[in-house]
């Protein structure tokens, strides 16, 4: 079975990084300092993990031979299916796997038959036998469990796994890039290799510099962890399972953030990234429980016995659109109607409705855990802090991979979310990229101007997948994490060879002192920053680097949106000009840093090129950076990544809730102007950048003291931090002291009146006792006392005296008998 | 003619008030142990006169013999109390065996 | 093994060690450590044997009953199920641990380990009897121990927080007597009758107590148990008792005697009056989330380290609370999301597990970095991460076990409880997920304050040594359970599960028969 094989693969590229993080955290503690093992162990594994996503690539392609490249000849629409029909059966409409929507349409008898088909490969067939062997050539998804968690009643949560085109670009990428920065890792973390290594930045209180051992194993465990939990992301096949690895990639990132714990910053700044992540994860948490409440599972495809039969339906499968693509509604109380077509598939918890608000409420929970992860407005603050990892931490952790999951996550669950909740992702990735950029224009420190730039970027992501640009906005995901990872670890060399100083106003004129470096910077400069030259022809055939392919998309993508809706026609003014600014603050970090004249003497004087194992790294990123969206998006890259697009994505969404969300063929009629505009701002931005940075010639300082204003709101970073301080960390603190003092005071103050009360109370009963009821006691006993006092002196102890009183008692007696019977 | 019960009884009682009386006033232990012996013998003729007149049988004789037993072991216990009291005071007064006064 | 063997030396053979223990020579302390650590690990292979032989498809493992007091139908009767069998594994292996954890103690040994054991067997008593009777004699039992323990061995203000402790769970058996009494004389048992089995069938049949009955006799239960969760408003001895007991008493407070509240009342509260847990179905689920989020936020302030994780540990229960009691119904009577509510009832089963693994770990964590420095202010530590490295490790491990950290085991029963409770109230679903952000906050903030920074900031710097073979095995067995529950929950989902499913559907038949008896009333007036 190609399914099985494909999820050992991704398995064993999934789970060997845990088996190195398990050997190297504690084969390095009780190990060698000095030893690179733990290093060439993790390097080991997520290469292995590469070659494993890489060949399960190659075998899912050759297992439905390369079906979903096919669409290269038909464009964006299904009119064109010549070259298709090569490989394909006669037919075949369209190789594009629909979407569940279409569901209803193939008999139930086939799925039965093919069972093993998941989710949503389904096709229109004009007979049986050609759609089995079709399918069972065609297969594009495969689903299934891993694991089961816990089953409760009908409730089942499992691990799970969801393979399919998407995945597997995701996993190669990610393997890739992770082995690339692991490379780069072993030179950059050489210094701390070492039995003590001196942190200049944590000062201890006598005013020396800290002393500690080398913690090279403990960086490398950490990011085998990194590299197991990202994967686990990529795989899940439900959406708790997405939560747990989310949570575990979160870790991970505090971790790697606060490598250095000696330092406050760094640790200050893991906090902040976490907890702001578990912000976004508190609307997750929501969107779960929505999800689980109404639909009873949180697989998102179908789940099969040991037959390969169909047991269940999936997410995908349960929320069904008509033929515009929208929700169906149920005719008796206006809810969304759930369920798959075959009512006996549906999980036993699941409802049959569900409340408009609340499908919007669980998309925009989701996308809350997105929010924080991706580092979107308004949770976006903690990505600049996070820069106080390791370089390669930010390279891979904040850059490519983790930041970049939140648009993975919307991608992945795009099926689910109504139109409502995808503007809200539209207004927040345009709003995020329009901010981040304006920050980056006067950060000085060369990672937060790259930091600010991947904010940027996922907005950028964000807005395509909001604006109904699902091929364009993850199309971005994987040419940014090229690019951007490379731009990472240059700016790691730089300040690896310029000894830890990031300051870009103390560099400049690096271009001679590390050529390798400031080369495969400039590529990622223009890569991001869109620049292209276009064809002598026409523009179709413009040469480019990887990101004029990528943010043209998502720039058509919104230029497409906004002429279906005009009233939003900031989300494309803002993203256009935003890519403006994003070639201005790049090309600016590119002169500050490497061209013109030095400015501080001792750094250039000391800086070196980095060797070679951090410098490979380089190259090869760069060529990828450039190259790897070769074709735009008639290109391999791109027709991979929407292989297994959701099914309404390619025809758009016709107007209701009074949205139109754009189709193929609506963005393909606007992409050649889309492009042309988005190019005029990149070149007009980098024509400003090279005019106050590149030619030296316009006195920048003076533009900065004109503008001093507006520069200290961007400086200030839009005074984000200083507002959630005031209207969260300190209520919070606040209302922590108040519980706290509330315990102490009233409720203990409460019990210790109770206590004093008792106390009071039992004291008036001392008092009765002591006088009352020991009074009695003791009068009865004083007198006893005092009758035996009196009578004591009877007792003379004279026998003789005794035996007179026993004669008068006789006689006495005698006395008494006799007159009583007398009487 | 044999004699009446009353004649018992007046022998029994003079030996009584004899006893008590030799008991009140004697200061000697060893006299009061003799008033204590005339009290039980006036005791024991009064029970074995009512053993006679009366159809007790052969009970009031036996309850003398048992007073005789119990007399002659009280009086061994007494003289080696007086004996005892002897050494340690040199005397058997009685009246200055007054240890035990209230 | 007989199942009345079994059950019954797991409760007396560590009564039978203390009294072993009076033979040893008194000065050779070392000796009786080690004895009374074999007779800990020897009851904990005893309920590890107990664990294998259960089978969860059998329901209820019963013993033999024997006479105890016939005259008022008081036996001695003992079984254990997937409810209190978990439960029982861990006070085995909390009280080895914490057995462990007690080298530290110096003063009285001898007092020491014969109270420790003879808490050990009241705890034991409490989670194996199956006679109301008996279940109220050992949690006395183990009362008496507990408050010595903390009053003997305790910090400064020990004999305070002693009282404190020992009076608050006093008035909770009280009330808690007064419902058992109810049961007693009015139910329609006869004879009457203390057998818990016996009663919760009866109730499910809707012939136990009236309903107004019910939900008296629960608020009283409801009432004693919250007391030992701890919940909201009666929380404030839990605070005290920790910061004053000692470490290894730390642990077992926090790891098994707060379990005996939540374990009450899904024994005792809910199968007996299912109609008086339904009426306050919502009150409960509202005392947990009030819990959770005050619990967080209370945290959030301390500056004693131990308050602080004590002060977690009122947060953590609060989902207890709230799993528990998601038990919604329609008009009809009929309890509808049935598969929710046994989510959460599990959720909150293997939450109790999962902070008995976190939090014993965490007052173990605190409790091995009192012993060097001797103090608490987490404004006066820093740095440990560089002079204790391995021990900051693990420590770290446990503290994410506490924050919910996915594969670890405090997440499974946090998220498994949230989730379930949307389908019972939306509202309070939300504001107990809002509790994840708080807790993240107070944990990394205590961690951070503790384990990272440049250099220690308080007293007795040379103090802190690395942590010695003992505290790492201590700290390595909990991690190590921490994941494999984190990791594999079905583990315990496996024995808890038809159990709890069991409990839950003689419940909603219960409530239903009440809730008809009440409504023919209401049409005969």
């Amino acid at each position: 079975m190609v399914g099985e094989t494909l999820r050992n693969l991704l398995m064993i590229a999934w789970l060997l990084p845990l088996c190195g993080f398990a050997i190297e955290i504690f084969g390095g503690f009780w190990g060698s300092r000095k030893s690179r093992l733990a290093a060439w162990i993790a390097v080991g594994c997520i290469a292995t993990g590469f070659v494993c996503s890489a060949s399960a690539l190659l075998i899912w392609g050759r297992q439905n031979e390369w079906v979903v490249l096919d669409k290269a000849g038909h464009g964006h629409d299904e009119a064109g299916h010549s070259e298709g029909e090569n490989h394909a059966a006669p037919g075949h409409e369209g190789t594009a796997p629909h979407a569940e929507e279409h569901k209803e349409e193939p008999a139930k008898a086939q799925e039965e038959k093919h069972g093993s088909v998941a989710g949503s490969g389904s096709y229109l067939l004009t007979s049986m036998e050609e759609a089995k062997a079709d399918q069972t050539a065609k297969q594009t998804v495969f689903s299934g469990t891993i694991y089961r968690l816990a089953t409760f009643g009908g409730l089942e949560l499992s691990l799970d796994y969801y393979i399919d085109s998407l995945t597997l670009v995701m996993f190669t990428m990610v393997t890739f890039i992770a082995t690339c920065i692991h490379l780069f890792a072993m030179g950059y973390m050489s210094e701390e290799l070492t039995e003590e290594y001196v942190d200049h930045h944590a000062h201890l209180r006598n005013g020396h510099h800290l002393h500690r051992p080398g913690r090279f194993y403990r960086f490398f465990a950490f990011l085998s962890l990194f590299c197991f939990s990202m994967l686990g992301l990529v795989i899940a096949g439900n959406i708790f399972q997405v939560f747990v690895f989310w949570e575990l990639v979160g870790i991970c990132s505090f971790l790697l953030i606060g490598f250095y714990t000696e330092r406050k910053s760094a640790s200050n700044a893991a906090n902040k990234a976490f907890i702001m992540n578990r912000v976004g994860d508190f609307g997750f948490l929501i969107g779960l429980m929505v999800i689980w409440t109404y639909f009873g599972t949180f697989r998102f495809g179908e789940s099969h016995n040991a037959e390969g039969q169909v047991t269940q339906a999936g997410l995908f499968q349960m929320l069904a659109r008509d033929e515009a693509g929208n929700v169906t509604k149920s005719a008796e109380n206006g809810e969304v109607v759930i369920g798959a077509a075959e009512a006996s598939l549906n999980p036993v918890n699941s409802r049959k409705t569900i409340p408009y608000f609340l499908l919007v409420v669980a998309g925009l929970g989701v996308f809350a855990g997105c929010i924080g992860k991706s580092a979107q407005f308004p949770l976006q603050t903690w990505l600049p802090d996070a820069m106080e990892g390791p370089t390669p931490v930010s390279a891979l952790v904040h850059s490519a991979t983790m930041v970049a999951a939140g648009v993975y996550l919307v991608g992945r669950f795009y099926p689910m979310f109504v139109q409502e909740v995808l503007l809200t992702i539209a207004y927040v990735g345009c709003i995020t990229l329009f901010v981040a950029a304006t920050i980056a224009v006067v950060a000085t420190d060369i990672k937060k101007v790259l930091a600010y730039s991947t904010i940027s970027q996922l907005g950028y992501m964000m807005l395509g997948l909001g604006v109904f640009g699902w091929g364009a906005g993850l199309f971005h995901l994987v040419t940014h994490a090229f690019f951007k990872s490379l731009m990472f670890l240059c700016s790691g060399s730089v300040i690896y060879g310029c000894h830890h100083e990031q300051e870009m106003p103390k560099m400049g004129g690096l271009w001679k002192k590390m050529p390798i470096t400031a080369f495969t910077m400039l590529i990622g400069v223009i890569a991001i920053s869109g620049l292209a030259i276009p064809g002598l022809i026409n523009l179709s055939t413009v040469f480019a680097f990887s990101g004029f392919f990528s943010k043209d998309a998502v720039v058509a993508t919104a230029l497409a949106f906004v002429k279906a809706n005009p009233a939003h026609f900031l989300l494309f003014i803002v993203p256009l000009i935003t890519a403006g600014i994003t070639a201005f603050y790049m090309f600016r970090l590119w002169f500050y840093t490497f061209a013109g004249k030095p400015r501080d003497m001792h750094v250039y004087d000391h800086c070196h090129e980095a060797p070679l194992i951090m410098t490979a790294p380089l190259m090869v990123l760069s060529v990828l950076a450039a190259f790897c969206a070769v074709g735009g998006e008639k290109g391999p890259l791109f027709l991979l990544i929407t292989g297994d697009q959701p099914g309404h994505v390619a025809h758009g969404i016709s107007a209701t809730n009074g949205l139109t969300l754009p189709g193929h063929d609506a963005i393909h009629s606007v992409h050649g102007q889309a492009g042309l505009l988005a190019l005029i701002a990149a070149v007009s931005g980098t024509a400003i950048a090279w005019l106050l940075y590149g030619t030296e010639k316009v006195n920048v300082a003076e533009i900065k003291r004109q503008l001093s204003g507006v520069h200290s709101f961007l400086a200030n970073k839009w005074h984000f931090d200083d507002l959630y301080d005031a209207i969260f960390m300190r209520p919070m603190h606040i209302a922590g002291k108040f519980c706290a003092w509330f315990d102490r005071t009233v409720f203990d103050g409460i019990l210790h009146s109770a206590a004093k009360i008792t106390v009071f109370v039992s004291q008036w009963d001392r008092k009765f006792d002591e006088t009352v009821v020991d009074g009695l006691v003791n009068l009865v006993g004083n007198s006893t006392w005092s009758v035996g006092n009196s009578l004591r002196t009877v007792q003379t102890g004279r026998l003789r005296q005794y035996v007179m009183f026993i004669v008068v008692g006789v006689v006495a007696l005698f006395a008494i008998l006799i007159t009583s019977f007398a009487g | 003619m044999s004699a009446s019960l009353n004649a018992y009884l007046l022998v029994g009682a003079v030996l009584f008030i004899c006893g008590v009386v030799c008991m009140a006033t004697k200061r000697n232990g060893i006299g009061v142990l003799m008033g204590v012996e005339l009290v039980l013998n006036g005791a024991n003729v009064n029970f074995v006169a009512f053993s006679k007149f009366t159809d007790l049988g052969l009970d009031g004789q036996i309850f003398s013999l048992f007073v005789i037993v119990l007399a002659a072991a009280e009086a061994a216990v007494a003289l080696a109390i007086a004996l005892n009291f002897y050494n340690n005071h040199l005397t058997i007064d009685v009246d200055r065996a007054n240890k035990l006064k209230g | 093994m007989n199942p009345f063997f079994l059950l019954s030396i797991l409760i007396f053979l560590p009564l039978l060690g203390a009294l072993i223990l009076l033979m040893f020579d008194e000065r050779n302390a070392e000796a009786m450590r080690f004895w009374s650590l074999a007779v800990t690990l020897m009851t904990f292979g005893f309920s590890i044997a107990l664990y294998f032989q259960y089978d969860p498809a059998q329901g209820m493992l019963t013993a033999e009953v024997k006479d105890w007091i016939p005259t008022w139908n008081v036996y001695y009767r003992l079984g254990v199920d997937g409810i209190s069998l978990p439960l029982v594994v861990l006070t085995g292996l909390v009280s080895s641990l914490a057995m462990v954890a007690s080298w530290s103690i110096t003063k009285h040994v001898r007092g020491y380990l014969i109270l420790f054991l003879m808490l050990e067997t009241g705890m034991m008593g409490v989670f194996l009897s199956l006679d109301f009777f008996l279940f109220y004699v050992f949690w006395e039992v183990m009362l008496l121990p507990m408050y010595f323990l903390i009053g003997v061995w305790g910090g400064p203000r020990k004999e305070y927080a002693a009282i404190k402790f020992f009076l608050y769970t006093l008035a909770g058996s009280v009330l808690m007597l007064v419902a058992m009494l109810m049961f007693y004389f009015y139910s329609g048992a006869k004879p009457e009758s203390f057998n818990l089995v016996a009663l919760a069938d009866m109730a499910s049949k809707g012939g136990l107590l009236s309903p107004n009955m019910q939900v008296t006799a629960f608020a009283l239960l409801f009432i004693g148990f919250a007391i030992k969760l701890p919940a909201f408003p009666v929380h404030t001895w839990l605070p005290d008792a920790h910061v004053e007991a000692p470490t290894p008493i730390s642990m077992i407070l926090a790891g098994v005697l707060l379990k005996m509240g939540g374990y009450g009342i899904i024994r005792i509260a809910f199968p007996l009056c299912p109609y008086g847990a339904q009426y306050f179905a919502y009150t409960m689920v509202a005392i947990g989330v009030i819990s959770i989020i005050y619990g967080a936020f209370a945290a959030l302030a301390q500056t004693d380290f131990k308050r602080l994780v004590a002060y977690s540990s009122v947060s953590h229960m609060g989902y207890v609370l709230l799993g528990l009691a998601i038990w919604k119904i329609n008009e009809a009577g009929d309890t509808i999301n049935s598969s929710y509510w046994q989510m959460g009832l599990n959720g909150a089963m293997f939450q109790m597990i999962a902070h008995g693994i976190s939090s014993t770990g965490m007052f173990f964590m605190v409790g091995v970095v009192y012993d060097r420095v001797h103090h608490r202010d987490l404004n006066k530590f820093g740095g440990l991460m560089g002079t204790m490295p391995l021990y900051s490790g693990l420590a770290a491990g446990l503290f994410f076990a506490g924050l919910g950290l996915p594969g670890l085991c405090g997440f499974i029963g946090e998220v498994f409880v949230v989730i379930s409770c949307w389908s019972f109230s939306p509202m309070l679903a939300i504001l107990a997920a809002s509790g994840v952000i708080l807790t993240a906050g107070y944990i990394l903030w205590a961690m951070q304050r503790v384990y990272l920074g440049a250099e220690y900031k308080g007293p007795h710097p040379e103090a802190l040594t690395p942590s010695n073979a003992r505290e790492n095995a201590v700290g390595f067995i909990l991690l190590a359970l921490a994941i494999v529950f984190g990791v594999a929950p079905a583990l315990l989902f496996n024995v808890m599960e038809p159990s709890v499913k069991a409990m839950a559907q003689a419940a909603e038949a219960g409530y239903k028969q009440s809730a008809s008896q009440l409504n023919e009333l209401q049409a005969q007036r």
